[in-house]
């Protein structure tokens, strides 16, 4: 999909540099709280910024304002994804990622609404964010509000039955206010998205299940930023926007390599990525 | 207790408009009446447990006050990971209805049995648990588990449960002490209590007085009505229709352990094994001492008049 020739108050050089910087923070946050999921979290940046800073009608001023658009992060393993973008965008401040995965800290490594109130779920375990969304989103419709309600899910979450337990109640209650976004980068822990979940593709599946789908680069900004601009794909219908995307994206040596995982970054390994991402971290440099 | 729970469901709805209600696909016709009045505050989200509760925890995310109902062996074991974390770890004010706990799905087999749902329950922090011994205690302990800040099950029996015959007053968290006696104490939870009464009533002609203390909220335990019954009598019979671990008897025990309690304690109610066989629900409740008679031979083998 080509939006870009639509999309002039979009500042794709911007976006860019802050997805650079997203990744670089994400990996000084892996390295100094000792804590692994690179590949899962940079393989949802482009997704996270183009949510941030080009759909969400959420504001730093007032982030639970009741009209606001819902975002849950329901790969709660991908959280340092979330909190680079929520310092980007300036809902809490760079100096706070310094105290990611401390005990007692407001940035646990996994999602927890406790700890940062600014959360809309906490979560860990899989498969609970979408039936959290779907009633999330029946509740808003109920309330007459306009706020649209976003999940950002892995792939591997899919292999949850819950997942498709409340597919097919946003089908039957027409929540056409839920995107899905999964983060397809065809890696789970230890194994692969395709070989583990049968034949039938992801896309295939949700459509079978009454959604509306499309299925995109997950790294192509101006087209992500497209497809969330088309939302909802067809009224009545629920939305899920199977991303493509490639497990630790954007380091040439974590690419697609299941290590990165759980593996945590090296003083050496995030000397030599953020030289490859030419660009520092929002948050200060640790020694 | 069904028609008690639908019929307070109604008025609750209709004098709290958060109050939402969502069913696994159970109670044919029972919420008709709520289906009727409150179309969009009625949600069949199908044979799905895990969903139920999810979309319950998200519509109390957004202010609503969700009554989740399905079978309580369903409920609360096959959702229990949505309870733990979507409702628990969320601290989230839904109230968890399980039809038909403990053995009243007797003939329909093991799937069906439900002897565990209060200690599921009450492994999750915050979560308050109730045992109604009758229709009067759902209606009166149902509106009072909405206005909680944090999460609650209430086990619903089944259809046309007599009355319990007691004056004392029905609030979450307090026992009552349905007949005051003395030596023996009878404490039980649930329907137990009915044949709990006609058990110490029968014992008066033969000048045998126990005390009856009857527990609908099992978590927290009303611990004071626990230490009367310490006071007056020696020996505690436990009654309740669930199994050995996690419930009511459990509880006592860990109190008794806790304060180096000298009373005796005593367990009436189904053993830790699978039962097999599909039983009539009556003839189950004979085999495992849940009856009057039962209870009543328990307490003469205990009785030592002072």
């Amino acid at each position: 999909m080509d939006g870009t020739h639509t999309m002039d108050d979009v500042d794709f050089d911007d976006l860019r540099l802050r997805a650079r910087r997203m990744r670089a923070t994400c990996i000084r946050m892996a390295h100094d709280g000792r804590e692994g999921h690179l590949k899962s979290t940079l393989s949802c940046i482009d997704l996270l910024l183009a949510l941030y800073g080009t759909w969400l009608r959420v504001s730093p001023d007032d982030p639970r304002h009741p009209d606001r658009d819902r975002f849950l992060l329901s790969k709660g393993h991908g959280v340092t994804a979330l909190y680079a973008a929520l310092a980007e965008y300036g809902f809490m401040p760079p100096s706070l990622l310094d105290t990611y995965a401390q005990p007692g800290g407001a940035l646990p490594n996994h999602a927890c609404r406790h700890a940062l109130p600014l959360l809309e779920i906490s979560s860990g375990s899989l498969g609970h964010g979408l039936g959290m969304a779907t009633g999330m989103a029946y509740g808003m419709e109920l309330d007459g509000r306009g706020g649209r309600v976003a999940v950002l899910m892995s792939d591997g979450e899919c292999n949850e039955g819950s997942v498709w337990e409340s597919a097919m109640f946003a089908a039957a209650r027409r929540l056409d206010r839920v995107v899905a976004i999964i983060d397809n980068n065809n890696m789970q822990a230890v194994g692969r998205n395709d070989e583990i979940s049968g034949g039938m593709p992801l896309d295939d599946k949700f459509r079978a299940f009454g959604w509306a789908v499309r299925t995109i680069d997950g790294h192509d900004l101006p087209g992500i930023v497209a497809t969330l601009r088309g939302l909802p794909f067809e009224p009545g219908k629920p939305s899920a926007i199977v991303a493509r995307t490639v497990g630790g994206s954007g380091v040439s040596f974590m690419e697609d390599q299941m290590m990165w995982h759980y593996r945590s970054p090296s003083a050496e390994d995030v000397e030599r990525a953020l030289a490859e991402l030419g660009v520092a971290p929002l948050h200060r440099a640790t020694p | 207790m069904r028609r008690a729970f639908a019929d307070t469901l109604v008025q609750m709805a209709r004098a709290d408009d958060r109050i939402i209600f969502l069913t696994g696909d159970l109670g044919f016709q029972v919420f008709d009446a709520f289906c009727a009045e409150f179309p969009r505050r009625y949600l069949n989200v199908g044979v799905a447990e895990a969903h139920l509760v999810d979309c319950a925890a998200g519509l109390a995310l957004e202010g609503w006050r969700p009554v989740v109902y399905s079978i309580a062996s369903f409920l609360t074991g096959r959702a229990f990971e949505q309870l733990r974390l979507s409702v628990g770890y969320h601290q989230l004010p839904v109230i968890v209805a399980g039809a038909g706990g403990g053995y009243i799905y007797a003939p329909s087999g093991v799937t069906h049995h439900a002897k565990e749902d209060v200690a599921l329950m009450s492994l999750i922090p915050g979560m308050t648990v109730t045992v109604p011994g009758d229709p009067t205690e759902v209606a009166e302990l149902l509106p009072q588990l909405a206005r909680l800040p944090g999460p609650s099950y209430i086990r619903v029996g089944r259809f046309g449960e007599p009355r319990l015959d007691s004056a004392e007053p029905i609030e979450v968290g307090r026992g009552r002490c349905v007949r005051p006696g003395r030596g023996v104490a009878v404490l039980t939870t649930g329907g137990a209590v009915i044949p709990a009464v006609k058990a110490v009533d029968s014992l008066a002609v033969e000048g045998i007085e126990p005390l009856l203390a009857h527990f609908h909220t099992v978590r927290p335990l009303d611990l004071s009505l626990v230490n009367a019954a310490a006071a007056a009598a020696s020996t505690f019979i436990i009654v309740e229709e669930h199994g050995i671990q996690g419930g009511l008897y459990n509880t006592v025990a860990a109190w008794a352990a806790e304060q180096r309690s000298p009373v005796t304690l005593k367990r009436l109610g189904p053993g830790d094994e699978l039962v097999f066989g599909n039983p009539h629900y009556d003839d189950l409740l004979r085999q495992t001492g849940l009856e009057a008679g039962a209870i009543a031979d328990t307490v003469r083998q205990f009785w030592s008049p002072d």
